[in-house]
Parts: C-alpha cells; structure tokens; sequence
C-alpha cells in the first residue's frame, strides 16, 4: 500500500535520510523506531509532502507521490497525524474532527450532516472528545490534544495513516489508553505507519517493524525476531 | 441632544462604516495568511474608477455593480499573486513591502489613466434628505449602511458556517496542518485576497457617490481603515463596526467643533494610542497555546 525506495531527504544542506526504504502493507501496523536524531519523523514528513526528497520514490497505492505538494498527497489517502498533535487550537474539537474530512465533505453547506455518522464513530472511540467538541481544541489536555489528532487523521478515511510519536510527553496511563486506540484500530484492519521512542510499545502492538540508524534502515523484521536480536535488545530494549 | 450633534453623529458613522468595510478587507486576508495588503485603499480607489468608467461607457448602474465587483476580485487575486506568494512561501515578510509598491504603482497608474482631478461619481440612488424624527438622512446614504451590513454579514456567515470557511481559519492556526488534511493553503490564502479585493471594491462603489473618485482618496481611507483595524484587533468583523462607527463620529464631531483641518488627527491618535496601550486591539483575543 505504501513503499519507499531508496529514499534521500534533509534541510537545506545536510541530508538526514540517505536510502531510506520500507513498505507497509494493506492491514498491517508496522513500527519504525530508533534513536533520536535518526530519522524517523523526517522519513514521516517527508512522505505526507512536507518535505522535498532529493531522490528516490515513494509509492501509495502504485502511484507515485514524491514532489507532490502536501494537500495533494492527502486527497490520494494519506492521513499524517503529525508529531506534536498540531491541533487547530483556536478551533472546536468537532471543527478540527471536520476538517480532517475536508478532502471528501461538501465545501459550502451539508457538510455536517454528511459527517454525522463518521463523527460518532469517533466520539464512540474517544468518549472523551464527544463530551467536549464544542471546547476549543487548544484548551484540552495533551492526552485529549492525542487523540483529536488521531480522531481527525481518521476522518479522512485514509488508505494509510503516519502515527507520529504518540506517546510524546504524555504520562504513562495516557500512554497506556493511546496504545489501547492503536490495538483497536488494529483490530479493524487499519493500515499504520507508527514512529515511536518507546520502542518496547511499538514492538508490542507492530505486525513488522524498521529499526532506523543515520538516515538508513538498519534492522528490520517481524517483533518476535527483534525482540530477541542482541543489537536491538541492548540499544532499545534494555534495563 | 440638540439636533446639529445627532445629525453629526449620523454622518459621521456612516463614513464609520465605510472605514470598517475597509478594515474588514485586511482582517479577510490576515485571517488565513498574516498578512494584509498595505495597498488596499489603491484597491479601493482603483476599482471606483473602473466602475466609473463602465458607467461612462453607458452600462446602467445595477450591472456596473457587479463588474466593479469582478474587477476588484482580479485586482485582489493579482496583489495576492504578485507580491505576497513568493514572500510567504519563504517565511518573508517581503509582502509589506511588496503590496506597498503596488499600491504606489495603483496611484501613478490611475493619474497617468484617469488623471489627478476628482471626479463626481453617478448614481441613479436618490440623494434628497428624508426627514427621520428631524435627522436628515438621504436613500443614498441608507444603501451604503445596508451595503456594507449585508456584504460583511454573507462573508461571516460563509467564514463560521461553511466548511471552506472553517479551513480559512485552519490555515491560520497552522498552516503545515492545514495541508495534512488536504487544504491547499495557497489556494485558500488566493481566495481569502479575492474576497479581501470583493470587498475593498464595493467600499469604492459605496462611498464614491458620497465623497466623488479620485487618486487620493486611497492614502485618505486606508489610513483611517488601518487605525480602525489596529483598534479593533485584526480578528473581530464585530469589532471593526463598532470602532469604525466610533471613529467616523468622532472625525465628524472634530472637524465641526475644532475644524476641519483637524479632521484626520483622531484617527491617527486612536492609531498610536491602541499601539501603546494594547498592540491585540480591544477585541482582540490572546491565543491560549498549550505545549
């Protein structure tokens, strides 16, 4: 569904990924982990567009969308629910659940009654944003800044969703419900791209995963494999 | 109140309100970009003279309007493209300059066209006083106040009810997230100079038959426009009415009392003042931002 060949991005003059290649397939959550500094957010915007790659191809479903600008990207289905949350603060919760629908809602009138349906699908998943969609978007707690970020990665029913960092400084229980989200969503049959610091959760909730070093894949496979490869247990996994 | 000061009052504010009109131009584009076009009361002057010209070609009134307003859309989407795209997209604050320039270049262009005389400006809308419990009002005057109401009421209505509105505000909070969704924020930043244009055209079309056309009533309007801007905060339609309505009395009750040489200073005193005292404007909101 999403492949990445040989991939070479960065800022201005310093290049940070240097053949960076992966693939997710149809279903499947897969995890890329690794220090910081590594990559692995830049790999992320770099696929929704954010960035310009300086060479090689990134594929979403079949076609080819590298130097595409970002909005295009997303109207292809790929939904990045980026590192941070960037919710529209000044925004509803409901505003920003709506707009995460912008690519396939009627531009002028209609659109909420289009959306109701989806919409409580969300709010059936994240209770927590259906008791506070009228409160603006800013005001609410990381955790809940979270899974709005989820939630409107969602309403676009993308073909792909870009997790970035979830877990972010947020405290342990929160972490905890955020992975809960993931389990679920797993469960009906979404297709992930997952970044993540904490690699032992996202080995957990992985069907394959990407260990990233200096801009290039290092070590991949299935978790159970990783979690027992000595290199990967003594850099991430260790006491 | 004696009858002079309530008759001061109502023709002051209704200059008010074509100085909020103006305003609202710059709060148009502020809301999805930052940025305002200095040159927006040569917009304004620019499409008065073209609607003066499609009237002199002999077009009737009712359908010079909307060529005006086509022109001021054109007019709009040109400064957007022009002299604010590229300054954006590097993160530059060029555009100030930029739509400075342009402005300069609208005036030297409708001297060189049109001439440097002021011109009277028809219209077939009555201009014999009504009498309103011993206020003297003319039709001319009433259509201005229900032009510049029914225009900013569609834009509100269009910026809080419809979803392309909603994405005019997303763009501002963020504009890296707004394009995740699919909002193209160019193409919203383009829409919001065509709107921004719309409007600053029917300011044109409005005031004219009142203070006639010509290349200096730009640097007049949109210095009074931008102190009501600033006072009023660049975010609250609500807010430029009320501050335009102020400031337009209030220059009318000065340039009577003091005179009319003084007929600009409270505009340039609430300027400075609102800058000293509070940059955000009255009506103007802290952003609460949470890391």
């Amino acid at each position: 569904m999403l492949v990445v060949n040989d991939l070479y991005a960065g800022y201005g003059m310093s290049e940070v990924l240097m053949g960076t290649s992966l693939a997710v397939k149809r279903g499947t959550v897969v995890a890329l982990i690794g220090p910081n500094g590594a990559g692995k957010t830049t790999t992320m915007r770099t696929i929704s567009g954010s960035i310009k790659p300086t060479g090689g191809e990134i594929l979403l479903d079949g076609k080819p969308v590298q130097g595409l600008e970002p909005s295009q990207i997303a109207r292809l289905g790929l939904a990045h629910a980026p590192e941070g949350r960037k919710v529209f603060g000044p925004l509803s919760v409901e505003d920003n659940l709506l707009l995460g629908a912008f690519t396939r809602l009627p531009r002028f009138f209609g659109f909420h009654a289009k959306a109701a349906g989806d919409l409580d699908k969300i709010y059936e998943l994240f209770p927590r944003l259906k008791e506070r969609r009228r409160q603006a978007s800013g005001t609410l707690s990381g955790g809940e800044q979270q899974m709005l970020a989820i939630g409107r990665a969602l309403m676009a029913q993308p073909k792909v969703v870009l997790l970035d960092e979830p877990s972010m400084g947020l405290a342990p229980v929160i972490v905890d419900e955020v992975f809960d989200i993931i389990r679920r969503l797993k469960g009906s049959g979404i297709t992930l791209l997952l970044v993540e610091q904490s690699a032992k959760r996202a080995l957990e909730v992985a069907d394959y995963a990407y260990v990233m070093e200096r801009g290039r894949i290092a070590v991949e496979g299935v978790p159970q494999e990783l979690q027992k490869n000595e290199r990967v247990i003594a850099a991430y996994l260790g006491n | 109140m004696n009858q002079a000061l309530i008759q001061l009052l109502v023709s002051g504010a209704l200059m008010g309100l074509v100085y909020a009109l103006v305003a609202y131009g710059f709060q148009l584009t502020y809301a999805t970009s930052k940025s305002i076009n200095f040159g927006q009361g040569e917009l304004v002057m620019l499409s008065a003279f073209f609607s003066l010209t499609l009237t002199n070609l002999g077009l009737p009134y009712y359908l010079m309007i909307p060529g005006g307003l086509l022109f001021g859309v054109v007019a709009g989407l040109f400064v957007e493209r022009a002299g604010v795209r590229l300054a954006l997209e590097q993160k530059s604050e060029g555009w100030i300059l930029m739509t400075i320039i342009l402005g300069l270049f609208g005036v030297s262009a409708a001297e060189n066209i049109w001439g440097r005389d002021d011109r009277p400006f028809p219209t077939p809308i009555p201009t014999e006083p009504m009498q309103f419990f011993g206020i003297s009002i003319t039709p001319l005057e009433i259509s201005v106040a229900l032009g510049v109401f029914m225009i900013m009421v569609i834009i509100e209505l269009f910026k809080r009810k419809t979803l392309l509105g909603k994405a005019f505000a997303a763009v501002s909070a963020d504009r890296d997230a707004a394009e995740l969704m699919g909002i193209s924020a160019t193409r919203t930043i383009m829409l919001s100079y065509g709107l921004s244009g719309l409007v600053a055209a029917l300011a044109g079309i409005l005031v004219s038959p009142i203070t006639t056309v010509g290349p200096t009533m730009a640097s007049a309007l949109v210095l009074k426009a931008f102190s009501v801007a600033v006072v009023a905060g660049l975010e609250s339609g609500f807010g430029v009415v009320i501050v335009g309505l102020f400031l337009g009395s209030l220059e009318s009750l000065t340039s009577f009392y003091v005179g009319s040489g003084w007929r600009e200073a409270p505009g340039l005193v609430l300027l400075i003042l609102a800058l000293a005292v509070r940059p955000t404007g009255i009506f103007g909101k802290a952003v609460i931002r949470k890391v």
